[in-house]
């Protein structure tokens, strides 16, 4: 779209247009309710804060405002595809590129996984009888130096330079020499920023569950959801680092004239490795807390303890440790010979054996029980089969040489959203729909929790089944565009529809939060007939939830009391020293300031880059001078 | 009625999978691929039948009631015995599995580094966003690739710029082309026809434009269509 202004033709996409009217319409709108109903002093409070529950409500609220945005890309890419040789807007070539890149892109990095650590945050430290995490400040530093890159990655739609080299960023299409435009610097700096912010947040979770467990919580009295935070802190905390180098090297092959992944010596191929070493752990960072939460739930509502708690906890670890051995089965059609590939074949088929476990114990878990379709249950009992369905196409996937018809096609996009939709994506929302209580004292309605399982699931099987078809047609991802002589109208068009459906039931849910705080129902300490520590405390959690502090006997100690000690818990003698809690603006300026030193490095302003980076590091200045544990110290000196 | 009948059985069509294209294959390389899709579909559906059965079974019976709704489910730890079942007897199913994967991935990538005698050499360059293809005798055509039927053919692959794939799906593949390195894909296509072949690794603006069409002729009539083309450029 062209306009004239001062004389002057300025240039921009109606798409961005549009997008700019829309969100400055709603930030103005925004603007003024928080206003009228007076809430700047709570946002302030969420804003400085470094109490677990509520940054685990910041990570939810961005996830879903990001589940929005991608999604919204995801209807954008399937209008697009309804139809065969679809003109429709501007979504063809790049523009449709750049949809499915940063629909990708966002849906791993700022949906799927702030959804699991802002989960995290909430439950795990309550789960275990913890004060809080054991670095809060550092857990706020985390939070916006995530939601720092995440906005990076999100606003460069917006300065019409999106990523566009898919969500795998292969060189050399990633690098300078294809993709000149500032898009996939943003890609580089938006996942280093935040990938920073994870690692901090996985050794915080790593030492919150090490050191800050209830007494008498052995390592083996631990519920199942922190059991796979731990495992997946310590995944996240092997694959980020590589994740890391690998956009570093990019950084510098973009910026600096540099050649690893291109030229004489260095080889595209490197990328691959490097990225896939991390990926693949990735996608089991982001699904095992989702199995932590579906071990938790089925267990509850099934008035059940969960079934082979123990070969539960070594399947997590093998499927931990697997996932470090499997990269290349994203790479069989590279050519890397059939030694490797078969190598890689097995042990993809490997990780079924536990994952399978880990489907039987659930099933087992209800069977005897006393099973509550609440709206938690149903996602979990939704994820059983939609889950094993894409178990299944994975162990094809793994079949080496069929993989080379598969690989590429729309059967992968098939296989993993029904492992991403159908576990992650269905375990947040279990997750989310359990622990509303603990985050706000209300639970979220029934009715409407019902509407959106049945739309979203339903929507989801609509969209994504038909994609195996389609793909096995010889339809290749990451395409704009089709032929009616494909044979694959037929597919696209009921995919289509399908996430349409789905996207009213994301519409429900939206709607159920907004009905659940305009007519709320306050809940008690224990809204499910719960069985863990959780359901021992007040409902919204306070800030220092466990006094007295309680002793842990065995695996569902509020269960145990509520049988046999009328729901009183055994109290601790001592407590473990808690957390100090702070409110600061540091943690949010010093992502403030990331984000200032990433823009200077995407536009190569060298003035700003000293700035922001000399801001950047007076932070760490600033923070050793103020350490509350100096503070603290000294307050108890003066009793 | 007639129109339920329609629509059934149109579903079914779809569901069949008769005619895609993966599971259409004609050359030696793709019905082996073909024939390993549909040996792990079955094996898995064995899996997956197994799960839903257990599912359905133990949702309907242990749904709480209004007569049990009081009741407190039994303590149950676990079953060494069962636990040991779903852990051995998948293993049993993967091994099944992986006999044929790895014999036929060997020969796949076996028959890519040996040369047979009798091959025909096509030069393949991947560019964005077209292919180009050169035969021996100088002839270079574009989007077009014309094999003979029954025949190894030897795709030599190389890229001009950034990583592509080449893929023919009925006759098989898929193999990706680096730049810097050539890369070999060995196919005998077994029956005349026309087939669509596609690029299938991103490679940028109009990676989706970026098809050709494969065209198997016989032996004699690719040696005509050879000769024809060679004395067009001369
Ligand atoms: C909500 C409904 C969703 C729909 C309708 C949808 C649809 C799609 C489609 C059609 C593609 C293929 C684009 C192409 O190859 O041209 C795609 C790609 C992708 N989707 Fe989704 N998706 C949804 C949700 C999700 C979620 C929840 C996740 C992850 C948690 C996700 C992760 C991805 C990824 C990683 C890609 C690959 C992007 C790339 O090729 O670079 N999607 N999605
Ligand atoms: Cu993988
Ligand atoms: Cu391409």
């Amino acid at each position: 779209m062209t306009f004239y202004l001062f004389d002057r033709s300025f240039y921009i996409a109606s798409d961005v247009l549009l997008a700019y009217i829309t969100v400055i319409l709603s930030g103005a709108a925004l603007f003024y309710l928080i206003t009228k109903a007076n809430k700047w002093p709570t946002i302030k409070k969420y804003v400085t804060t470094t109490h677990h529950r509520k940054i685990g409500v910041l990570y939810l609220l961005s996830a879903t405002l990001f589940f929005i945005r991608a999604g919204i890309e995801a209807l954008i890419i399937r209008i697009q595809l309804a139809v065969p040789e679809n003109d429709w807007w501007v979504f063809q070539g790049d523009k449709f590129n750049e949809a499915f890149t940063t629909h990708g892109t966002i849906m791993i990095f700022f949906v799927a996984m702030p959804l699991l650590i802002g989960l995290m945050n909430v439950a795990v430290p309550l789960q275990i009888g913890a004060r809080d995490m054991a670095f809060p400040y550092m857990n706020a530093v985390s939070f916006w130096l995530f939601l720092a890159g995440a906005i990076l990655v999100n606003m460069s739609f917006f300065m019409t330079a999106s990523p566009n080299a898919g969500w795998t960023a292969y060189a050399p299409l990633s690098v300078s020499t294809y993709t000149p435009e500032a898009g996939n610097d943003y890609y580089v700096f938006g996942l280093q920023v935040s990938g920073i912010g994870t690692i901090l947040a996985a050794i915080n979770m790593i030492v919150t569950i090490v050191r800050h467990r209830a007494p008498g919580m052995k390592l083996t009295r631990m519920p199942l959801f922190p059991w796979s935070t731990l495992i997946t802190s310590f995944l996240i905390l092997i694959a980020f680092p590589v994740l890391t180098i690998a956009l570093y090297i990019l950084m510098f092959d973009r910026m600096f004239g540099t050649q690893f992944f291109t030229g004489e010596a260095g080889s595209p191929i490197y990328w691959q490795h490097l990225f896939w070493i991390f990926g693949h752990p990735e996608v089991y960072i982001i699904i095992l807390p989702a199995f932590g939460i579906f071990s938790d739930v089925i267990s509850t509502f099934s008035k059940k303890r969960v079934f082979g708690y123990t070969s539960m906890v070594i399947a997590l670890a093998i499927i931990g440790l697997l996932g470090f051995m499997v990269w290349v089965h994203h790479m069989f059609t590279v050519g890397l010979g059939p030694l490797v590939n078969t190598f890689f074949a097995i042990t993809t088929m490997l990780i079924a054996v536990p994952t399978g476990i880990k489907i039987f114990n659930w099933l087992f878990t209800m069977r005897k029980g006393l099973i509550r379709f609440t709206t938690p249950m149903l996602f979990s009992l939704g994820f059983i089969p939609t889950f094993v369905v894409g178990g299944v196409t994975g162990v094809m996937l793994s079949v080496a040489a069929a993989d080379m018809q598969y690989h590429d096609s729309y059967f992968v996009v098939a296989h993993f959203h029904y492992t991403m939709i159908g576990g992650t994506v269905l375990g947040a929302f279990a997750g989310i729909y359990y622990w509303f209580p603990k985050m706000f004292g209300i639970k979220l309605k029934d009715t409407l929790g019902k509407w959106h399982f049945w739309l979203f699931v339903i929507g989801f099987h609509i969209t994504f089944f038909p994609m195996h078809l389609a793909g096995l047609n010889g339809m290749p991802r990451r395409v704009y565009t089709y032929l009616p002589k494909d044979d694959v109208f037929i597919y696209n068009f009921v995919s289509t529809i399908g996430a349409f459906l789905m996207g009213l039931g994301t519409l429900a849910f939206i709607w159920n939060i907004y009905q659940s705080f305009k007519k709320p129902d306050y809940t008690g300490n224990d809204p499910w007939d719960g069985r863990t520590l959780e359901w021992s405390v007040p409902s919204p959690a306070p800030e220092h939830p466990f006094q007295p502090m309680p002793l842990v006997k065995t695996i569902d100690p509020l269960w145990e009391a509520k049988r046999n000690r009328g729901g009183k818990l055994p109290e601790a003698e001592s407590a473990r020293s808690a957390p100090i809690d702070v409110t600061s603006w540091q943690p949010i300026g010093l992502a403030g300031m990331m984000m200032v030193f990433s823009l200077a490095f995407i536009y190569h302003q060298t003035w700003l880059q000293i700035i922001a980076g000399i801001g950047v590091l007076s932070f760490f200045v600033i923070r050793n001078l103020t350490d509350e544990h100096v503070r603290v110290t000294r307050e108890e000196e003066n009793e | 009625m007639r129109k339920i009948y329609m629509i059934l059985s149109s579903v079914l069509l779809i569901l069949s999978g008769c005619n895609l294209r993966v599971l259409d294959p004609k050359s030696q390389t793709a019905k082996d691929q073909s024939f390993l899709v549909q040996f792990s579909f079955a094996l898995m559906m064995i899996v997956f039948a197994t799960v839903i059965v257990l599912f359905v079974w133990f949702v309907w019976k242990y749904r709480q009631t209004e007569e049990n709704k009081h009741k407190i489910p039994e303590d149950e730890k676990g079953n060494r015995l069962f636990e040991i079942t779903w852990t051995v007897l998948p293993i049993i199913l993967l091994a099944v599995l992986a006999v044929p994967t790895i014999k036929i991935t060997y020969e796949i990538s076996a028959s890519s580094s040996a040369t047979p005698p009798n091959a025909v050499h096509i030069d393949v360059t991947a560019q964005q966003f077209s292919w180009t293809f050169e035969y021996q005798n100088g002839v270079v055509q574009t989007s077009e690739l014309v094999l003979p039927k029954d025949r190894p053919v030897v795709f030599h692959l190389n890229s001009d710029d950034v990583i592509h794939s080449f893929w023919v799906p009925k006759l098989g593949g898929k193999k990706d082309v680096i730049p810097g390195k050539e890369r070999r894909l060995i196919l005998t296509p077994d029956e005349v026809g026309t087939y669509q072949g596609k690029c299938a690794e991103f490679c940028g603006k109009d990676h989706a434009l970026m098809r050709f069409e494969t065209i198997v002729k016989t032996q004699e009539d690719y040696k005509q269509w050879l000769q024809k083309m060679k004395q067009k450029i001369e």
